[in-house]
């Protein structure tokens, strides 16, 4: 029988956050950091750690949307193309009366939410598999984004945007602090509200759950257009950081946003997660990502350190272990 | 009904056949639908030179479209389609005009597609990890090694054998012939019928004695050894190597499967539907070719084209519920 | 006495520190057709998993043919001659039937599976559970109860020494059951053992003529089953005496009319014409799979449904969607309730909250507190013990039904529909949920309840409306309800006028 300290409610939770995996994905993060603060000069540097927590912001908003849709069951690879189309879309935008810039952010964040939206009316409505209907929208999107900008980077002068890569409000980089509002945004949804457990619904059972009385089409529309809004929001970013935009800036972010909240403990089958884990997942795929650079390999052995790192870290999980 | 055969002399093989293709009648005539307008379009398809150079267009979509097929029945997904398929190619390109020849190379080709997938299988059967995830990773690492066998494009593929395959000769079509048979025969051994079951309802499967674990690993290993086939025919196709040249078949493989009514949850599907599916996907590029379309709107047009495919059999099907 | 084929001596089984079985002893020998009886939980699954196989003793050990085996696998125990016909079919649907009989054990040459012999064979056993199917058909085709005999069929493709049947008449007909039952009578006379589980006591009296009774995980019975009453073997189960399975029918009549549909049609359902009253218990009863789930599913608004007239609730229309008919009071528990009721992965008090989660204000933010108080006195009420937290696949088959019931009841639904709620659930459990109805329909719900389980509908129904072929071909009030009169209905033999 179990021992006293084991049943009381407290210690319960305890162990159970100790054995969780946000919180082991936390240690392998602070480990890494640790261990390359040791060997490589500079690494562990302020700095650099600033700078690693704000390319991890950019993954981080991606996987936050991504995060509620393959925990309501599905899967998102349009997000790098969606990320595209907000970091193309607003310097395209840009006019003279729209001093501040504001207007053309929002507008394309409205866009990215609807492409996000249109993701799932197909899969809700025409039923169509969300690995298909996302594949085609990236497919799509990616010629509609040749045929307005050309394979050319466009630079953007947009005050807003430009803030946001730049300012450092209390120290802290713009980035990141939108970074942490999106995170309490989406674990207050997630955890506390009725539409996030929709979502767990969803993702677990989608007939039980509509004979439940959840309205699973609309449910669907929505956790597909947050994707798109926290894929829109990336791309804002990610202009700012990088002043322009180009067709293939987003295409990274595919398989990074997935790996992140794979990475983060939630299960690829849906059903159960959370985007605690996410977040440090987002920043071990950064920190992996750096190393890579540190180690100044050629492209393709970068390309093959980096697969093998994830499968690594996977394996070394090994949390997705299926019953049978 | 009435036949005069005693009843245990009635075949079940043939039967069994028919009764398979139930169902894919419908995207059948759709398929002949697009046939009939392409050649329609392009009238010179109907002679032994047009079919030859058509089915050599559509041969790598149809391999990549069967390695897709075999994982999505057995339960599984690969999003490492397109990089093998890269591989295939790079490994093509880089051996079969050096000393090792167009036979040695070939063997290589068709060595690393078994063993690649062979290991893909064995992670995710025996480690019980997620296939998207281990194939998207197996991806980078894959892609990463064609980077590496050659970094630009390039490499070489004796021209003889680019004739051969690609030329002015209906080898593509033999070859096509050749897979689907091989296939046939694949399934009518337990091992091969063992897909359906392991797809399915794998516990069950395990209980009643079936090789579950064998049977999905040889489809990785078999989808695999599909992949860099194809692969070797797109190099055999342009005379060169590219290390990224694959990319655009692991979209279309999965989209060929599904448009041929494979299920992505294991179980549900036929080769000939995700032959057929590959059949329409190709036949779409073409038309959308000969009527001058752009490059670029083509994307846009594929995407479209995808989704109202995948979408309309659930339409029509919620149609006649009601 | 010769020896047993298989038999467990003193086995234990422990799941995470839960003890399931306890010192377990059972022979199965050749020529005899032996229940094995219990409660839902009581552990009758692990022991047929530890006979086959599936899973290794703790504690314990296996003999086959007397000689103690010190691992058994599930190639071994198949070598040794046991079959298993598993409870949850294990058919592959795209296959055909002979392929789905043969699966795992086909016959070769060259390599290749021998289809001609497998034809033979697969007929040869087809024809001995009395499946007149063409064997090429695809097994996705055939109605649930024709898949259960190709089950039975697989079984006895293998030849088997031993063969053990979890539940195999839970979606059988009455014609299917009566030709299950020649024909296990026939194979006790070849030699055959044969362990025979099932809720139905009157098919365990007439068949078997030895029972072991588990309990909690512990062996109360292993005796012959002659001299045994049915009342005496629910004793041996529940520790209880039988007679209050079914509340007591009080005359309940009377109320104002809730929902009303006439020319009603949805998918097998054809032109059905139905009144449900407040305060009444309304059965659906019938041959498995004659319309009662589409006519279930139609009135919840779950799938497309016509009528000609139709009113709920006050409001006119059939609801059309869940969302509607749930706004409307109606909640609806389903007969496969992993499928279509519950969440298993998550928690208990998830599963009961979700209802409520679904008509909240999507973004506000949740009240934890009261969402605890709410799942805690449900579970009080229903009697579901332990930790809220674990998941629903925790639970056994009877607690899970509750569950499934007790997340519509903080709604308080006017009109409940449930498909066959009793499914696969032990006594004691069923007892409750009887109750629980009753209740329902006390405190002013309607209440419709179809079943393929004839005697709850005569004990617990005010009416009950008799389907078949999509229509209801008779309608039985209480004064004139018995097992005869359904049956016969269901039949379509004669009208229940008729019936003496």
């Amino acid at each position: 029988m179990s021992d006293a300290a084991a049943s009381s409610p407290l210690a319960r939770r305890a162990i159970s956050v100790l054995r969780s995996g946000p919180f082991l994905t936390v240690l392998i993060v602070v480990a890494v950091w640790i261990a390359a603060g040791l060997t490589l000069a500079g690494f562990g540097s302020y700095g650099h750690l600033r700078y690693i927590l704000e390319l991890a912001a950019v993954i981080g908003l991606v996987a936050a949307g991504q995060t509620l849709v393959i925990i309501g069951g599905g899967i998102d690879l349009s997000v790098g193309a969606i990320l595209t189309v907000t970091a193309v879309g607003v310097p395209l935008l840009a006019w003279d009366a729209d001093t501040s810039g504001g207007i053309a952010v929002v507008a394309m964040l409205a866009v990215a939410a609807g492409i996000g939206f249109l993701n799932g009316l197909g899969i809700a409505l025409l039923r169509v598999h969300p690995m298909i209907m996302t594949l085609a929208m990236a497919t799509f999107l990616q010629g509609v984004l040749i045929i307005v900008a050309g394979g050319s980077a466009v630079s953007m002068h947009n005050p807003v945007v430009a803030w946001l890569g730049d300012a450092r409000p209390f120290g802290v980089p713009a980035g990141i602090l939108l970074w942490v509002v999106v995170s309490a945004a989406t674990l207050f949804v997630l955890h506390r509200t009725p539409f996030g457990a929709r979502v767990f619904a969803l993702g677990a059972n989608p007939l039980a759950t509509s004979l439940s009385g959840v309205d699973v089409n609309v449910t669907t529309m929505a956790i597909y257009a947050a994707s798109g809004l926290t894929a829109g929001l990336a791309g804002v970013l990610m202009l700012g950081m990088n002043g322009q935009g180009y067709v293939g800036i987003g295409d990274p972010y595919v398989l990074s946003s997935i790996a992140a909240v794979v990475l983060g403990g939630t299960s690829i089958l849906g059903g159960s997660g959370t985007y605690a884990g996410s977040i440090p997942g987002s920043a071990l795929l950064v920190t992996i990502t750096a190393l890579i650079t540190v180690v100044n390999a050629s492209a393709g052995w970068r390309s093959i350190l980096f697969g093998s790192l994830i499968l690594g870290l996977l394996l070394l999980s090994g949390r997705e272990a299926k019953s049978r | 009904m009435s036949l005069d055969l005693p009843m245990s002399e009635q075949p079940l093989y043939w039967p069994v056949q028919r009764r398979r293709s139930r169902g894919l009648w419908p995207l059948f005539c759709v398929v002949a639908a697009f046939l009939a307008a392409y050649a329609y379009l392009f009238p010179g398809l109907l002679s032994i030179g047009g079919l030859s150079k058509f089915t050599q267009s559509w041969f790598p979509l149809a391999l990549v479209s069967m390695a897709q097929a075999i994982l999505m029945l057995t339960g599984g997904i690969s999003l490492a389609i397109g990089a093998t398929v890269s591989l295939g190619a790079v490994i093509a390109a880089t051996t079969m005009a050096g000393p090792l020849g167009v036979s040695g190379g070939m063997a290589l080709v068709a060595a690393a597609g078994l063993g690649i997938g062979a290991v893909c299988g064995l992670i995710v059967v025996r480690l019980r990890l997620p296939a998207i995830i281990v194939t998207l990773a197996g991806s980078f690492i894959i892609g990463g090694a064609a980077l590496l066998i050659l970094p630009r494009p390039g490499g070489q593929i004796p021209g003889w054998f680019s004739d051969l395959l690609a030329g002015d000769t209906p080898v593509a079509a033999l070859l096509l012939a050749l897979v689907a048979l091989v296939w046939k025969f694949y399934l009518a051994t337990p091992l091969g019928l063992s897909l359906y079951a392991a797809g399915e309802n794998p516990v069950a499967a395990y209980r009643s004695g079936v090789p579950v674990d064998a049977a999905r690993i040889a489809a990785y290993a078999i989808s695999g050894l599909l992949s860099t086939g194809a692969g070797l025919y797109v190099a055999a196709q342009t005379g060169s190597g590219d290390p990224v040249i694959g990319q655009a078949f692991t979209l279309n493989s999965i989209a060929a499967a599904v448009l041929g009514g494979v299920g992505f949850l294991g179980g549900r599907g036929t080769m000939r539907g995700a032959l057929a599916g590959s059949l329409l996907l190709s036949l779409m590029i073409n038309v959308m070719f000969f009527l001058g379309l752009p490059p670029v709107a083509q994307y846009v047009a594929q995407g479209l084209i995808i989704i109202g495919a995948v979408a309309l059999p659930q339409i029509n099907a919620r149609g006649r519920q009601a | 006495m010769s020896a047993p084929i298989i038999a467990a001596r003193n086995v234990s089984k422990s799941f995470f520190g839960n003890r399931v079985l306890r010192d377990v002893s059972i022979e199965l020998r050749p020529g005899r057709i032996h229940a094995l009886l219990g409660e839902n939980g009581a552990g009758k699954s692990t022991l047929i998993n530890l006979l086959s196989g599936a899973l290794r003793p703790d504690g314990g050990k296996l003999e086959v043919d007397g000689v103690a085996v010190d691992r058994l696998t599930p190639p071994g125990a198949r070598s040794a001659g046991v079959a298993v016909v598993q409870q949850e079919l294990s058919l592959t649907s795209q296959l055909s039937i002979g392929e789905n009989i043969g699966l795992g054990a086909y016959p070769r040459r060259f390599g290749f599976i021998d289809y001609k012999a497998l034809a033979r064979r697969a007929r040869a056993v087809c024809a001995m559970v009395g499946l007149d199917e063409d064997i090429a058909t695809p097994v996705g085709d055939l109605p649930l109860g024709r898949r259960q005999m190709v089950e039975i069929a697989k079984a006895l493709y293998r030849e088997p020494r031993a063969l053990i049947l979890d539940e195999p008449t839970s979606s059988l007909s009455a014609h299917e059951t009566r030709a299950l039952t020649q024909l296990l009578a026939r194979l006790r006379e070849q030699g055959v053992a044969i362990l025979y589980i099932s809720h139905r006591l009157n098919e365990v009296m007439a068949l078997c003529e030895h029972v072991t009774i588990l309990k909690d995980g512990a062996v109360t019975a292993d005796r012959e089953l002659a001299g045994v009453s049915a009342d005496g073997l629910v004793r041996l189960m529940v520790g209880r005496d039988p007679g209050d399975l079914f509340p007591p029918w009080e005359p309940n009549a009377g109320g104002s009319t809730i929902v009303s549909v006439k020319g009603f049609s949805s998918g097998m359902a054809r032109e059905i014409d139905i009144d449900l009253r407040r305060g009444e218990v309304f059965g659906v009863g019938g041959l498995i799979g004659q319309g009662q789930e589409d006519l279930i599913l139609g009135l919840y608004g779950a799938q497309t449904a016509s009528a000609r007239e139709a009113e709920f609730n006050g409001a006119a229309g059939v609801p059309g969607s869940v969302l509607k008919a749930n706004g409307l009071g109606l909640a609806y528990v389903p007969a496969d309730r992993k499928r279509e009721g519950l969440h298993l992965i998550h928690p208990i008090s998830f599963n009961m909250l979700l209802p409520g989660l679904a008509r909240a204000h999507a973004l506000g933010a949740r009240d934890r507190a009261a969402e605890r108080d709410l799942s805690r006195s449900l579970a009080g009420r229903l009697a579901i013990k332990g930790d809220l937290a674990r998941p629903v696949q925790a639970l056994s088959g009877g607690n899970q039904q509750k569950v499934a019931l007790a997340k519509w009841m903080p709604s308080a639904p006017s009109v409940w529909l449930l498909n066959d709620p009793t499914r696969g659930v032990d006594v004691e459990t069923k007892r409750e949920i009887y109750g629980l109805l009753r209740r329902f329909a006390a405190e002013g719900a309607a209440v419709l309840i179809s079943s393929s389980d004839t005697p709850e509908l005569v004990h617990l129904c005010d009416r009950v409306a008799v389907m078949r072929e999509g229509r209801i071909v008779a309608r039985i009030e209480r004064a004139a309800l018995s097992e005869e009169a359904i049956v016969s209905a269901a039949m379509g033999a004669n009208l229940p006028e008729n019936v003496a």
